[in-house]
């Protein structure tokens, strides 16, 4: 995590900056920014609902308390149910070339259900109704993380998703224990390879460093013995269990504590540390809010109040969300956008569908530097700047002259033009902004077109010389229909390219 | 918010990293984080680039061309049993050798390698090849094995070894891609510049339109000034400067040759715009789409080999004629060749080794590496002869001056292509 030399200054004490916003202060700026962050996008529509409802009724709608699930794709349940048979069929086969088609066949089948998972989970996660559900699951995602070339099985990675989406909105020991025995973390941190004589601390370790205390907050030999209590953990064919017989059943001594611990007791010890009820809000902070992580006073604020919640996670979401904090000046519009929130913000800012094409989806968020399911490492993403170098902004912007181009199909690859035709033949065709989406606008005067692009567009309003440079490229002199039809497409282009509305 | 800088704890580039170890902190210390060019490459520092070094084209011929039909064995029995309806007729073919010759179409091409300028590389591929387009693209872009997953691409751990040592300030890109997108290839572990362009020509005027109100924008107060604000205008400027640059040169240049008119060939034209200008820019990546061809596969292809094999040779020629000749290496590469067998669509499916075309002044021409083995049974793929790490070893070793291991990760024989 870097190092943060200046310190923010909140214009709220700790106490009140986690009051519920005063029903005063909710308006279509405070809609469209919470829209924002804990989803993708501010469309007009939602905001002026948001709006109405007021902002309790809203969470409740972005954060119900039973799970929006994501439905397996078919690949993913032909992968699973194949398991036990490709790992049986590559047990039996002897070395040699037939062992490698085997083996290159597995690596094929995850490859292909990796990208088939990525579109579905965008095509999932594009519906507005799924937004903050789909992004609180990618939130956890970035925290307990896994990443499918390690784990080797799109499948069990799919799990993993599916797992966080299922305890999502109960307890926080519950999520972290329901974690600990997800077959894909079994995989990614090695307790597969734990054992009763020689335990390995990678899980131990990230448990405590990265999913539930931060640096600091445990002893060299607190990951030590914790490793003892979770050996005998495995994962076979995607199926979690326990062997007996390579747990480690003596005592160990974990924050100051002895017994007989298992894995579980571990977790709940650690949950019982003071720095607990802190670290998950930082977290938020760090993935909803802010490059700069919030101020340790106002942490210990809300993580005192949520372990008296007994670590419940929706009522941290709702609070979190709700809060006069979180609305602050300070806050609005100037996080820089993933690309997931990119791509999908400007999907349903165009009122697009996701191309079921992998390269044409995929490729731009690698570009930008983002890949589905495979996090650069168990840190999750960095976020904030990093996004943003010479080439990650040249492929935001050449993302959207992409949106704004028809799809160019012969250089479309056999495979493509097939998931293209079946796309059409279910009605879906809207993957590119044709210009019947704009001729509307165009048609309207210039200056209430500006209006609505840049309301449409950007977070935060701006200056008067910004609108005045969109409204005169808008209005040449002498403009006819396709003239002004191609200016407004031109203006479209340039607003989504520009530093505002990298910023949410 | 915060305005000064965060100092990283853990390296985010080759730089950082350098100025860490440098102060005496240990790569223990942050060995769990390591960033992926710890691993992947040792640091080796060659020149910054500058004026009058090698540059490299490659040209990305997307899709998986069919190998057998390019660079025919016309007189293997084989070869017209595995190409009942596909297979190009002996005397068609552009002879190069008493056993191989090239496809009709690449009259150009052929010229070139009977002068010598055309090297051509046989069967080149890799161990255990996959099928898929995205993941082959990616083995052949980040040069790694068919099993191994790599972060960067081979161009940008080139330049994040050429490129260390760049003066601070420069904005020049050191690559240019002519393609839909920042190539694989380009990805390094620290931040390059690199620029992209349109395939083709592209709307000058909407384009120049696009570039005005975005400067128009960037130059208007912000709607909150905040330091990522700020930062991302710093970062669109820097780009736009570039732009400004680059479409100067495109309008302005003077070819020497005639480019034929289409998308590929105005790229080239642009390639040898920006290289006759100086710019210090190392490579440059240009992409010729279509050659996925399933079924009726002897036209398409017919038109694709046309107009890489005349696109090629204007390039050349207008290069030679800006006397740059011997400045520039082009490089052809496809995700995969296809398969041996036609299939019932008078097309052919995905295979997997295919040839290469290497293109300069430099090169030594005419045929290299040995043609594949076509005793094969129906629908069974050609084993590779040539490992395209060993292309790109000898492209990085004796035309980049760039030592390949730091950039391939291992040791790979290099080819006296060059």
């Amino acid at each position: 995590m870097p190092t943060v030399t200046s310190r923010m200054k909140l214009a709220y004490s700790p106490t009140e900056a986690w009051q519920p916003l005063p029903a005063a202060d909710w308006n279509a700026d405070a809609a469209g920014h919470l829209l924002r962050r804990a989803g993708w996008s501010a469309l007009p529509a939602e905001v002026e609902q948001a709006t109405r409802d007021g902002l309790a009724a809203t969470l409740a709608r972005l954060f119900p308390s039973q799970p929006v699930l994501w439905s397996q794709p078919p690949l993913i349940a032909h992968l699973k149910e194949d398991i036990p048979a490709m790992a049986r069929g590559l047990a039996g086969a002897q070395a040699g070339p037939d062992k490698q088609r085997l083996q290159r066949e597995a690596r094929e089948r995850t490859q292909l259900a990796v990208l088939d998972m990525s579109i579905k989970w965008l095509q999932y996660a594009a519906q507005p109704q799924n937004a903050a559900f789909a992004k609180w699951v990618l939130f956890l995602s970035d925290v307990y993380v896994v990443g499918v070339q390690k784990v080797k099985n799109a499948a069990l990675v799919w799990g993993h998703f599916d797992l966080l989406a299922r305890h999502a909105f109960e307890s926080a020991p519950a999520l972290a224990k329901a974690v600990s025995r997800s077959p894909a973390m079994v995989a990614y941190l090695d307790l597969n390879e734990s054992k009763r004589d020689a335990p390995n601390e990678n899980f131990a370790r990230e448990l405590f460093e990265l999913f539930l205390l931060g640096e600091g907050n445990y002893s060299e030999a607190d990951i030590k013995e914790s490793a003892r209590a979770f050996t005998g953990y495995r994962q076979k064919f995607g199926t979690f269990r326990f062997a007996p017989r390579q747990h480690d059943a003596g005592i160990k001594t974990v924050f100051g504590q002895s017994g007989y611990f298992m894995g579980d007791d571990v977790i709940d010890l650690a949950f019982q540390q003071p720095a607990a009820g802190a670290f998950l809000p930082h977290e938020m902070g760090k993935f909803y809010l802010t490059d700069t992580p919030l101020p340790p006073e106002y942490l210990h604020e809300i993580g005192s109040w949520w372990s008296a919640q007994h670590f419940d996670l929706h009522a941290l979401a709702l609070r979190f969300f709700g809060s006069q904090l979180f609305f602050s000046p300070e806050f609005r519009g100037d996080f820089i956008k993933s690309p997931v929130q990119f791509y999908l913000g400007l999907v349903q800012d165009l009122g697009l569908s996701v191309a079921p094409l992998p390269r044409a989806v995929l490729n731009p968020l690698r570009q930008m530097g983002q890949t589905l399911f495979n996090p650069p490492n168990v840190r999750g993403w960095v976020g904030g700047r990093n996004w943003i170098n010479s080439a990650t902004y040249q492929a935001r912007r050449q993302l959207v002259e992409t949106l704004f181009a028809p799809i160019k199909e012969e250089a479309l690859n056999a495979d493509e033009q097939l998931e293209l035709v079946a796309a059409r033949a279910n009605g879906v065709n809207n993957f590119t902004v044709a210009d019947d989406l704009l001729a509307p606008l165009a048609a309207l005067d210039p200056t209430v077109a500006t209006t609505h692009l840049l309301a449409n567009y950007l977070a935060l309003p701006v200056a008067p010389e910004f609108r005045d440079a969109v409204r005169q490229f808008l209005a040449p002199e002498d403009a006819d229909a396709p003239q002004k039809l191609r200016r407004l497409r031109r203006a479209a282009v340039t607003l989504l390219q520009s530093p505002e509305y990298q910023l949410c | 918010m915060a305005s000064n800088v965060p100092t990283p704890l853990f390296p985010t580039t080759r730089r950082e990293f350098l100025q860490l170890s440098g102060r005496g902190i240990g790569l223990l210390a942050f060995s769990r984080f390591a960033p992926s060019f710890l691993v992947n490459s040792a640091l080796a520092a060659s020149p910054a680039p500058e004026k009058d070094r090698p540059i490299l084209v490659l040209v990305q011929l997307a899709g998986g061309n069919d190998g057998l039909n390019t660079l025919v064995p016309y007189e293997d029995a084989n070869y017209y049993r595995l190409r009942p309806t596909l297979g190009i007729a002996k005397d068609k073919v552009l002879r190069l050798n008493a056993t191989v010759g090239l496809h009709p179409s690449c009259a150009a091409l052929h010229r070139l390698t009977q002068n010598g300028k055309v090297a051509i590389v046989q069967n080149v591929g890799y161990p255990n090849p996959n099928r898929s387009h995205f993941r082959s693209s990616e083995i052949w872009e980040t040069a790694s094995g068919s099993n191994e997953f790599l972060a960067t691409g081979w161009i940008g751990r080139f330049m994040d070894n050429a490129c260390a040592g760049a003066p601070a300030g420069s904005h020049d890109p050191v690559g240019i891609h002519l393609s839909n997108g920042l190539p694989q290839s380009f990805l390094g572990a620290s931040d390059h510049p690199t620029f992209g362009l349109l395939p083709g020509a592209g709307n000058h005027r909407e384009n120049e339109e696009n570039r005005r109100l975005l400067d128009s924008l960037v130059n208007q107060p912000g709607p909150g000034e905040n330091a990522n604000a700020t930062y991302l205008k710093h970062t669109l400027m820097d780009a736009l400067v570039t732009e400004r640059k680059v479409q100067s040169v495109l309008s302005g240049y003077q070819p020497s040759a005639t480019y034929a008119g289409n998308p590929f060939a105005a790229s080239l034209r642009n390639v040898a715009a920006l290289i006759a200008a100086g710019l210090p820019t190392r490579v440059y990546f240009v992409s010729l789409t279509g050659f996925d061809t399933h079924s009726n596969q002897a036209n398409q292809q017919a038109n694709l080999l046309t107009t890489l094999s005349e696109g090629l040779a204007a390039f050349q020629k207008d290069l030679e004629l800006h006397r740059l000749e011997g400045q520039v290496t082009t490089m052809t590469f496809s995700e995969f060749g296809r398969r041996p067998s036609e299939n019932e669509s008078r097309g052919t499916d995905h295979g997997t080794a295919a040839p290469l075309f290497v293109m300069g002044a430099r090169v030594k021409g005419g045929l290299h590496g040995t043609a594949p083995d076509l005793n094969l049974a129906h629908n069974q793929d050609l084993t590779y002869t040539t490992d395209f790490r060993s292309v790109y070893a000898t492209m990085l070793d004796r035309w980049m001056n760039c030592p390949s291991e730091s950039v391939l990760g291992g040791k790979f024989a290099s080819l006296p292509i060059v």
